[in-house]
């Protein structure tokens, strides 16, 4: 795995790797491929892949309100909020 | 001795603080919660509550359950002043038994590691000895309960994160069958791995706390609408003629030779008691360690992207723009194993790498769960040991590589991936540490395997040991 490789990766999880980490990173990132690159010795043709355990469709249930508006505790958990959304900054200009 | 009031729940409750207390440098709890405790046990003791199963019995939390009004951090910087707005349905249902949350464990951060030392709020140590890892993820819950502060506390369990500590602190806990206990609640780390469950001195008191803890929850889709059975009334059954797998390619020869020594004696205690061993093949079970390092942390990537440092958590100061508060709150909230994984993670799924690494994996599991079921046709229940090995010093693993701290996994991962429930129970020790038993029960058979644990519990005293806690 190559810097650049990592520098996408990085960038599409937003992540940021100390300069002092970077090669420690990629040494381990490296390790751990090749730990999943073992799987390539597995036949699985024609196998369906098993996505969850239990193999069933998730219930349904009816689109019924079911709590009470609790908007003001959940404001109350950023970090940055006026009375009716949560503050970032300016996004347009 | 609450139920003949030789002791209130109040004086318990306070007993329990004080232990804590005077038990801090194992760094076992991240948050305590003791006005509420107090006040939940002088209610209980006012109420005389003889119905409730749980009535006054004090439980800690592992700090990845939601807890209303009590600050809940994954042991993570990035949610280090979170406070929940409702609580995780698991925990719901036994403090509805009467069970009061005493505090929350400490854990390694997201439930991301097999030693405890991803916290961000520090190691827990190993209440057999000063200075070792009592096991990941779930450390603190089953250090907690090691030490005595607690009779019991839950874990979760993604990879082994319930038994592998169990294993190395000497208790027994049980990771039910996906679905069997509701994840609404849970901070999601592999939502299609992730499953609660109780850490206790004994079966029976694993099998107590999951009779609590289990059922259908209409808030988690993937929760089970299955018919519960009473674990309580289904263990204490004679076991002759229980057929026992040996799984073949695990090549037990190849363990250090206490561990190996443990597992023959457990072996034939089984044996005196009526079972029967075979020999199994899971021929694709090496794959299990490879299967899991892709497809957990690919679950990881995307749970883990709504940390971004807008709506809790978190949040970095002096930011250009959105993108940049996005980078900055989870970079500096992150810790390197957690960020290691998302990466892995984000790696996998990618344009050109999804085909070869996570969904190569999702079939190699496919191919894993396979071969369990066809086990299960011709055996009850499959013995491993829990772990590789004991409890080990800190920083003495997976520090230059993090694929050695990935195989203490080795035994424990294929039954997340399959979905089977498994525990651990105590089966001796090697250089005065605890060493795990495995049980692998097929799919939604926790009776038979906490009945088998049960069993052994009654014709072995391993359970009895406590360790001495003159170090600390």
């Amino acid at each position: 795995m190559d810097q650049e490789t990592v520098r996408t990766i990085c960038y599409l999880a937003r992540l940021e790797i100390d300069k002092d980490k970077a090669q420690k990173i990629e040494n381990d990132l490296e390790t751990i491929i090749e730990l999943i690159g073992g799987l390539q010795a597995f036949n699985t043709e024609n196998i369906e892949p098993l996505y969850s355990p239990l193999e069933q469709t998730a219930f349904k249930h009816e689109d019924i309100e079911n709590s009470d508006n609790q908007k003001k505790k959940f404001l109350n958990n950023s970090a940055s909020s006026n009375e009716d959304y949560f503050l970032v900054p300016r996004v347009v200009e | 001795m609450l139920d003949n009031k030789s002791i209130s729940s109040e004086e318990l409750t306070k007993e329990t603080f004080k232990l804590a207390e005077d038990l801090k440098e194992l760094n076992c709890f991240v948050t305590m919660n003791e006005d509420a405790s107090i006040e939940k046990a002088r209610s209980i003791d006012s109420a005389n509550d003889k119905h409730s199963t749980l009535a006054g019995i004090p439980l800690a939390q592992k700090d990845l359950f939601c807890t209303e009004g009590l600050r809940t951090t994954c042991s993570s910087k990035i949610l280090s002043n979170f406070i929940p707005p409702y609580t995780a349905t698991a925990v719901e249902r036994l403090e509805h038994a009467g069970s009061i949350t005493i505090g929350k464990t400490n854990m390694d951060e997201f439930a991301m590691g097999s030693s405890n030392e991803t916290s961000y709020f520090g190691n827990v140590h190993n209440p057999w000895k000063k200075g070792y890892v009592p096991g990941g993820s779930s450390g603190g819950s089953a250090a907690a309960v090691a030490a005595g502060i607690v009779p019991a506390a839950t874990g979760t369990d993604t990879g082994g994160s319930i038994r592998q500590p169990a294993a190395h602190c000497g208790i027994t806990g049980i990771k039910p069958t996906y679905g069997r206990v509701s994840r609404w609640g849970m901070i999601a780390f592999a939502s299609s791995l992730d499953q609660a469950g109780p850490l206790a001195r004994s079966a029976e008191d694993c099998a107590i706390l999951l009779n609590e803890m289990s059922g259908h929850d209409a808030k988690d889709t993937t929760s089970l609408d299955v018919e519960t059975t009473d674990l309580l009334k289904s263990i204490n059954q004679p076991i002759e003629g229980l057929k026992i797998g040996i799984v073949k390619e695990f090549n037990l020869g190849d363990l250090d030779s206490g561990v190996q020594s443990c597992f023959e004696n457990s072996k034939k205690l089984y044996e005196t008691l009526g079972a029967e061993f075979v020999e199994i093949s899971l021929p694709n079970i090496s794959a299990s360690v490879p299967a899991y390092y892709s497809i957990a942390p690919a679950e990881c990537s995307s749970n883990l992207s709504r940390f971004d440092g807008v709506r809790f958590g978190y949040r970095a100061e002096n930011t250009d723009d959105l993108n940049d508060l996005y980078i900055k709150s989870r970079s500096e909230g992150f810790g390197d194993e957690v960020k290691r994984r998302i990466l892995i993670g984000t790696y996998a799924l990618s344009a050109g790498y999804y085909d070869a690494y996570y969904k190569k994996a999702q079939q190699v599991r496919r191919l894993i769960k396979n071969d369990f079921e066809l086990a299960f046709k011709s055996i009850d229940l499959l013995m491993t040991p829990t772990s590789p090995g004991t409890a080990f010093a800190f920083g003495s693993k997976g520090a230059q590589n993090p694929v050695e701290l990935y195989l203490e996994d080795l035994f424990t991962i294929s039954s997340n991936l399959a979905g089977l429930p498994a525990i651990s129970i105590p089966h001796g020790q090697v250089n005065a540490l605890p060493v795990g038993l495995q049980l692998i029960g097929n799919f939604l058979k926790e009776d038979q395997i906490l009945n088998a644990a049960h069993i052994f519990q009654q014709n072995s005293e391993f359970h009895l040991d406590k360790p001495s806690m003159e170090d600390f």
